[in-house]
Parts: C-alpha cells; sequence; structure tokens
C-alpha cells in the first residue's frame, strides 16, 4: 500500500463513521470517490457569444465583422494589451488576477454541429460529431469509478444525459427537502419499507425497486446531510443563483457528491444581442462571486474546480438584427486554486482563418479538457471514460 | 386464453386493458383475438388538428417577406404542440390499438422532427397509414416525405454535392443495422441515387431533375442506373433487413432480450414479402409470445404509462402545457425525439428521478397531489420567465372522471383490478403489506397499484 493509498483508506474510514446509520450496509463512499475534490459543471446553454465575453480589441476584424456588435476598449475590463472581458465579468477579472482562472480558446472538435439539441449533446456525450452516445460522460465517470448515483448531482428537476451513465445515472434535484419529502410519501415509504430484498432479481422488476431505494436513500441522504449548512453568503434573487448556492451548501455540508452540473439558459441572443448578453453574464459573474465567495469561507474552494462551457459559440459576422447566429468554437472557463496553467491557456482564435460558414476553426478538443480534469482532478483513468485517448492538457 | 394472456396482448399491443373487458372476453379463443384486434385496426384514421388558416397563408406567400416567415414559423412550431396533445388523446381514446401502437413503434424506428407542422402532420400520417402494411412501401413512402427529407438532409442531396447523411441512416438505422452488409463505399453509392430527392412548399414529393445523379452507380454488389427506390430494393433483398427489422419488433412487442430462434421463425415470415400484418399476426398468435418469461417483464414507455392510466381512470388536463411537462419529466416527448437514434427504451426509461417520479404520478394525477415541475433553462432568451422561475409545488389542475372508472368497474372486485393492471407478480413483502390494506374504496386500490413498482411493467 503505497501513501496515496493509505490516506485514501484512512480518510474513508473516518468518513463512515459519521455516515448516519441509515446509509450502513449501503456503501456509500468507496475509494475511487473519495479524494475530497469537487467538479463542478456550468452550462451556458444557448450559445454564448464568446467573442463578445472574452473580446480581441484590437483585432481589425473584429471590428469589420461586427460593425454595431463590437465591444470598444473602453466597455471592457481590461486584461493584456489586446484583450478585455466583458464588463458584466467583474469577478472574472479578480479570478483572473489571482491566478484563478484559466480561459481556454478556441475550444471544439471536429465538424461541428450547429444545433442546440445536437451540439449539447456532443458535448454531454463527449462524442465525434457524427456519433450518437446515448451516455454522458459524467454518467460514465460513475460507471468506471462504481459510484453511487447521489456522485453526480444535477440541480434541475430532470436529468441531463450528461449524468446518464450505461449503469449508473446521476441524480436531479433543484431542492433537497422537496426531494425528500417526495420519496417519503406515506405510501411510497411503506412500500420501500415492506418490500422483500431477498426477492430481489437481476429482471427489471428487481431492477426497478433497486432504483427505488436508491432514490428513497439518496433523498434521504442529500436532505439530512446538506441540512447541516446554511449559507452565510448573501446570493444574488435570481434562479442561477440559488442553484449555485444549493450546489455550495451541498459542498460545505460536506456532501459525498463530486460533480455537479448546472445551467443558465438563454443565451441564444439572435436579435439584439448587447442588453441581453450582458444581463446573462451578469448573472452568471455575480452568481459565481458568491458561490466562490461561499466555498472559500469553508476552505472548500481549493478543492472545487469550476468548468464553464457552451454548446457552442455564435458566428463572426454579426446579422442583420444586431445579434448573431449560431457558431462553433467557444472559449472555456477553468476556475479553481490548483490550475496549472492560470490565465490564458492559448493564444485567442484567429479571425482570418474561418471555415466556409464563417465560422471559427477549432484549436482545442473539448475532449481533452475533459481528460485532464478526469485523469488530474477526480483520479480515474480517462480512456476508461472517454473510450479513446485525449492528449492531457496539464491544466489543473 | 387466460386473463393473464388477455392482459398481456392487450399491454403489448395496445395500453392494458379494464377488468370489466376482460371479464367480457373470456371464452374466445387465441385466434379469435388476434383477429379482432386486425379487425379493429382496418381501417387508417389519420391524426389531425385544424390547419387551414396555416394552409391558406401558403397562397401567394412572398418567400422574402422574411418577417412572414418568422411569424409563421412560430404559428408552426405552436401547432407541432397541439399535435403532440392531439396524439395523446388520439392514443387514449382509440379502438384502433394495434395500430396506434404500431405507429408509435415506427415513430421511433423512422425517427423524425420537423417545426412545418403541415408536413410534420402529414409524416406523422404516413407511419399509421403504413404501420400494418408493406415495408417496401413505407421506406419508399418515408424516403420521399418532406420532414425526413429535411431532417436527414436530403434537401442539401445535390449530384455536385452529394450529403450522404440520409443513405447513412437509412441504411443504419432504418433497414439493415450498423455496420451490416454495407461499407462507407455503399453509403456513398446510395446517397448519388437519392440525389435531387425534394419536396415543394406543400410538402409534395419532387424530383429535381438536375440536381439528381442519373449515372450509374454500383451498390452492395450490383450495377446500374439506380434511383432511391431501386436502392430500397436491393437493401429489402438482403436478409439482413427483414431479420433487423423482425429483432426491432421482437424487442418493442415481445422482450428486450432477444430470442434468436423466435426472431428466425420471424425473420422467414417477414423476407418472403415484407407484410407487416403477416408478421404481427404470425409473433401474436405464437406459443412463444405467450411465454411466462415474456408477460410482466417489459418496462413501460412513458406514454405507455401514462396512456394506461388514462385508459384506466380518464383525465383531463386543464392545462394542456403541463401535459407537456410531464412527458419531458417522464423522458418521452411525443414528435419531439432525442436525436435521430430515437429513444432507447427499457432500463433507459428509468433512473432514480423518473422511478419517483412514475411511483408518484398516480396520487399526484388522480388524488391530488402535488409536484415540483419546473421545466429547464430553454436556449432561446426568456430572461423574463427564466427570472420569474420559482422553485415550488404545482399542484397539476387535471380532472380525474372517476365515475366512469366506477362505471366500467362495477361488481369487479379487489383481485379483478390488481390482475389487469398489474402483469408482474407482486414483490412478496409489498403483497404482504398490500394485504394489509385490504377491504377499501376501489379507487384508493387502484391508486394503490399504479404507485407500484410492478405497475411500470406491462
Amino acid at each position: 500500500m503505497n501513501r496515496r493509498d493509505f490516506i485514501k483508506q484512512a480518510s474513508l474510514a473516518s468518513t463512515a463513521m459519521f455516515l448516519p446509520k441509515f446509509v450502513s450496509g449501503f456503501n456509500l463512499i468507496d475509494s475511487a470517490v473519495a479524494t475530497g475534490k469537487k467538479l463542478v459543471i456550468i452550462q451556458l446553454s444557448g450559445g454564448n457569444d464568446g467573442l463578445n465575453t472574452v473580446v480581441p480589441f484590437r483585432n481589425d476584424i473584429y471590428f469589420e465583422k461586427r460593425p454595431s456588435l463590437a465591444q470598444q476598449k473602453s466597455n471592457l475590463i481590461g486584461i493584456t494589451d489586446d484583450i478585455g472581458f466583458h464588463e458584466s465579468l467583474i469577478a472574472h477579472s479578480d479570478l483572473y488576477h489571482n491566478g484563478e482562472l484559466c480561459v481556454v480558446n478556441n475550444v471544439g472538435y471536429p465538424n461541428p454541429n450547429r444545433s442546440h439539441f445536437r451540439a449539447t449533446d456532443i458535448w454531454h456525450t463527449a462524442s465525434d460529431a457524427n456519433e450518437y452516445l446515448q451516455s454522458g460522460w459524467v454518467g460514465r465517470y460513475l460507471d468506471v469509478t462504481k459510484s453511487k448515483s447521489l456522485d453526480a448531482i444535477e440541480v434541475d428537476d430532470t436529468l441531463s444525459l450528461l449524468l446518464k451513465g450505461e449503469q449508473t445515472d446521476g441524480i436531479a434535484t433543484k431542492n433537497p427537502k422537496l426531494f425528500f419529502r417526495t420519496t417519503h410519501a406515506p405510501y411510497f415509504k411503506k412500500v420501500v419499507q415492506h418490500h422483500d430484498d431477498a426477492h430481489l432479481s437481476e429482471h427489471n422488476l428487481g431492477y426497478l425497486y433497486k432504483t427505488m431505494v436508491t432514490a428513497s436513500n439518496s433523498a434521504k441522504y442529500l436532505y439530512e446531510t446538506s441540512k447541516t449548512y446554511a449559507s452565510k453568503i448573501e446570493y444574488p434573487n435570481n434562479e442561477f443563483a440559488k442553484q449555485l448556492k444549493q450546489v455550495a451548501q451541498f459542498i460545505n455540508s460536506g456532501l459525498q457528491t463530486k460533480v455537479y452540473y448546472t445551467s443558465l439558459g438563454g443565451f441564444d441572443t439572435h436579435a439584439n444581442q448587447v442588453n441581453k448578453q450582458k444581463r446573462l453574464l451578469k448573472v452568471y459573474d455575480e452568481a459565481i462571486a458568491a458561490f466562490i465567495k461561499d466555498l472559500k469561507q469553508q476552505d472548500s474552494f481549493k478543492d472545487t474546480l469550476i468548468m464553464t462551457f457552451s454548446e457552442f459559440g455564435r458566428r463572426v459576422q454579426q446579422n442583420a438584427a444586431n445579434g448573431t447566429d449560431h457558431g462553433t468554437a467557444n472559449q472555456v472557463f477553468l476556475i479553481g486554486k490548483q490550475l496549472k496553467k492560470a490565465g490564458f491557456y492559448n493564444a485567442m482564435p484567429n479571425l482570418s482563418n474561418l471555415d466556409e460558414n464563417g465560422d471559427l476553426k477549432f484549436d482545442v478538443d473539448f475532449r481533452k479538457i475533459y481528460a485532464s480534469i478526469l485523469n488530474n482532478w477526480l483520479d480515474v483513468d480517462a480512456t476508461k471514460v472517454m473510450r479513446s485517448s485525449f492528449i492531457d492538457m496539464k491544466i489543473v | 386464453m387466460t386473463v393473464s394472456e388477455i392482459v398481456h396482448l392487450y399491454n403489448r399491443v395496445g395500453f392494458g386493458i379494464s377488468a370489466k373487458k376482460v371479464q367480457s372476453l373470456q371464452g374466445l379463443s387465441r385466434v379469435e383475438f388476434v383477429s379482432q384486434l386486425f379487425e379493429a385496426s382496418q381501417k387508417v384514421e389519420p391524426l389531425t388538428i385544424n390547419l387551414t388558416e396555416l394552409r391558406n397563408s401558403l397562397n401567394g406567400l412572398n418567400l422574402k417577406d422574411r418577417k412572414k416567415i418568422r411569424s409563421l414559423i412560430k404559428d408552426s412550431v405552436k401547432k407541432v404542440h397541439e399535435l403532440n396533445i392531439a396524439w395523446l388523446y388520439k392514443l387514449g381514446t382509440t379502438e384502433q390499438l394495434l395500430r396506434e401502437k404500431m405507429t408509435l413503434f415506427w415513430a421511433n424506428h423512422f425517427v423524425c422532427h420537423d417545426k412545418n407542422i403541415l408536413h410534420f402532420e402529414q409524416y406523422n400520417n404516413t407511419l399509421r397509414t403504413h404501420a400494418l402494411g408493406n415495408f417496401k412501401e413505407f421506406v419508399i413512402a418515408i424516403s420521399k416525405e418532406a420532414s425526413m427529407i429535411k431532417y436527414l438532409n436530403n434537401k442539401q442531396n445535390k449530384k455536385q454535392k452529394p450529403n450522404e447523411n440520409f443513405a447513412r441512416e437509412l441504411l443504419e438505422l432504418f433497414t439493415l443495422g450498423r455496420d451490416k452488409e454495407y461499407t462507407e463505399k455503399d453509403i456513398k453509392e446510395a446517397a448519388r441515387a437519392f440525389t435531387g430527392w425534394n419536396h415543394d412548399l406543400r410538402g409534395n414529393f419532387r424530383l429535381r431533375r438536375f440536381q439528381h445523379d442519373y449515372g450509374q452507380k454500383t451498390f452492395l454488389g450490383k450495377t446500374g442506373n439506380f434511383d432511391g427506390s431501386d436502392i430500397i430494393d436491393i437493401i429489402l433483398q438482403q436478409k439482413q433487413c427483414a431479420q433487423f427489422i423482425c429483432e426491432n419488433i421482437y424487442r418493442y412487442f415481445v422482450n428486450d432480450k432477444i430470442d434468436a430462434s423466435c426472431v428466425s421463425e420471424m425473420t422467414d415470415i417477414f423476407y418472403k414479402d415484407y407484410n407487416i400484418e403477416n408478421l404481427m399476426r404470425f409473433v401474436l398468435t405464437s406459443d412463444w409470445f405467450y411465454d411466462q418469461k415474456n408477460i410482466g417483464t417489459k418496462i413501460k414507455s412513458p406514454v405507455e404509462f401514462l396512456i394506461g392510466m388514462h385508459r384506466v381512470v380518464p383525465m383531463k388536463f386543464e392545462k394542456e402545457r403541463e401535459l407537456v411537462y410531464l412527458q419531458k419529466l417522464l423522458g418521452q416527448h411525443l414528435l419531439f425525439p432525442p436525436n435521430v437514434a430515437g429513444w432507447k427504451g427499457g432500463r433507459n426509461w428509468i433512473n432514480p428521478n423518473t422511478m419517483m417520479l412514475r411511483l408518484r404520478l398516480p396520487s399526484v394525477l388522480l388524488a391530488n397531489g402535488e409536484i415540483a415541475l419546473d421545466e429547464k433553462g430553454e436556449f432561446e432568451d426568456d430572461f423574463q420567465r427564466f427570472n420569474n422561475k420559482q422553485n415550488r409545488q404545482r399542484r397539476l389542475k387535471v380532472t380525474p372522471d372517476w365515475n366512469a372508472f366506477y362505471k366500467n368497474h362495477k361488481n369487479i372486485t379487489e383481485t379483478q383490478l390488481q390482475q389487469s393492471l398489474l402483469a408482474s407478480p407482486i414483490n412478496k413483502g409489498t403483497e404482504t403489506y398490500l394485504e394489509k390494506l385490504a377491504n377499501q374504496d376501489l379507487k384508493e386500490t387502484c391508486i394503490q397499484l399504479m404507485s407500484l413498482p410492478e405497475y411500470q411493467l406491462c
């Protein structure tokens, strides 16, 4: 046994001691998920306009292609001599200066798809553009590490493909109390209590009963654990901030869950983009600010990695309605205390070398980022989850 | 037929059967039963909603009027939702069980989506028309449907620049199965044969001669100046095609797990003439269809689950939007498949969330319970609504018609009700618990039985 294994097992033992009674015999913890590291995935749904988020304000092509949409330098938060952040990204610029933000530019994949649904599936499943996978990469992470459903939580009412595995699916819940109340309605509770474990077979009925028990136990564990922590940080009053507050509550209460996923919608700015994007990025940035403050106060920020992506970026050339249409590559934000490479991971996209649609040609395959996170943050062999190997980027 | 066999048959070709109807049907032989089912499905009753206004607005439409087009698309998308609801209600009341169930099956085989309601309604009815017909005519008809031509990019498939999307899915998903018998080269050649297959504004098939490649193609070892229909002809000559369809039918109607010898019997029948009705008649009258291992073992799709409840206790949704949410929460929003491969089905329907929802739904719908029911963040900019969204419990506005239930369940015992609702044997511990609850109102029993894991099976 090497030192690392020993620490894993030791922490396993100590955590187990604090597990409430009802989970005993329900082996919730296993060594694969005992490292304490958390991953929070955020999707800016609808396709955020990356070019107006991280802005090359000295690029002539940018101004040519966006006569009414281009962000002037005076409107931006200066980051480098020729790159500025959108004015709403106040917290992000602080993170940048603290070395707690890594911007990976121009992330995409070959033969990009411009449909929201399909592109989201591709990002969720980590598939090729012409490949239809029925499981998400987080779901497969659960499978490979033999984790439990509650090791991955989506803060929403329905479960996205991202958290669906081949054997195990994650759990979706916005509100653990509500979730608990649903699973513990009197009749439901009775059936859970009275059913006969001995006769659960591998057949579909056994599968249904097991899933029911998982739901019930997870709901109870989530509720009883998470209620032990109440955040003292003030969050903005909107749904997205509430969701991040919920994630912070989960993390700070010591929940075992490894991966969280939540999304902020509305970025499909085909018309009158400026004000809409400004509002949305403000919602995003302010919620992140409160979230990080919350984590830092409990010293859990150092073990948390936040990844923000969008299913695609938008076309370089603006449209006639003061908006932008669906595009391709986009930046990914990584936020954390333990980044191996903070600041800009790579150069800004090349606006003079576009594809036949006038869209960006990607530099970094998004699956490389996943692979790096899996290998170096979640401590699992990425090739087993991704099913093919992607070069490790050494960013976390 | 035994009660269990009758219930099994109706579960698979329909959405269950009421205890009353089981009583009235006892005494018929298996062949008589099955014949009745086919007779009831003889006629094709299309699914229609009122599209007069949209149709009229196509007269003299100026395609350059972008504003007009945008508003038409918006109206059309609304109508697709209306079609979704209309389809559900049709499933809830139809007497043509087999045809409608087959239509559902084919809708998840020839997977398609379209925002253009005129085209999409027509597509849906093409599925219905051919559901029990000849498979070859079916494939040709589907290939000529405007919705399909758009969905799989055959619109962009031109002699000068072929698009392989349709040809690839035709082989992989519709006829032969992934990587069976064909090569990448065959896909390319097939794509050439479908060049120029297009449609007009109203959704009629049009061959664009100047975009069609009339040249020689070599496909699956045969060479000729093939067009799309020839390609379909050659595909169907492969026995693998008959086998692929039979496997899918077996999985959908009989068991998730394939029994090779049953499928082989089916394939021999189907390969003769590709007559879907004959194939189904064979399946439904065969002994193995009624084997114990095939009864009560399939996980209901969300639609089977919802419609099954509705057919026992008719429900009226005050807000149809809530019925849309429900389909989304359960993971099957009809007319909105997740991708071209369709819903995977089986255990994929079930995760801790959908399982809980299913177990809670009968009391929510039938006994005025509550449910957390917020829609996912939409892609479109809908900031106002997004911000107003509250994480709250909602009481669905549903009115269950218990009078209809009582009328249909006069003199029905609890045991009879249970036999008609649950095809699967009950877990021992659960059964003991249920026995303690005996001697109550039939309505309560009904809700309790529907709230069991066993009710998720058919």
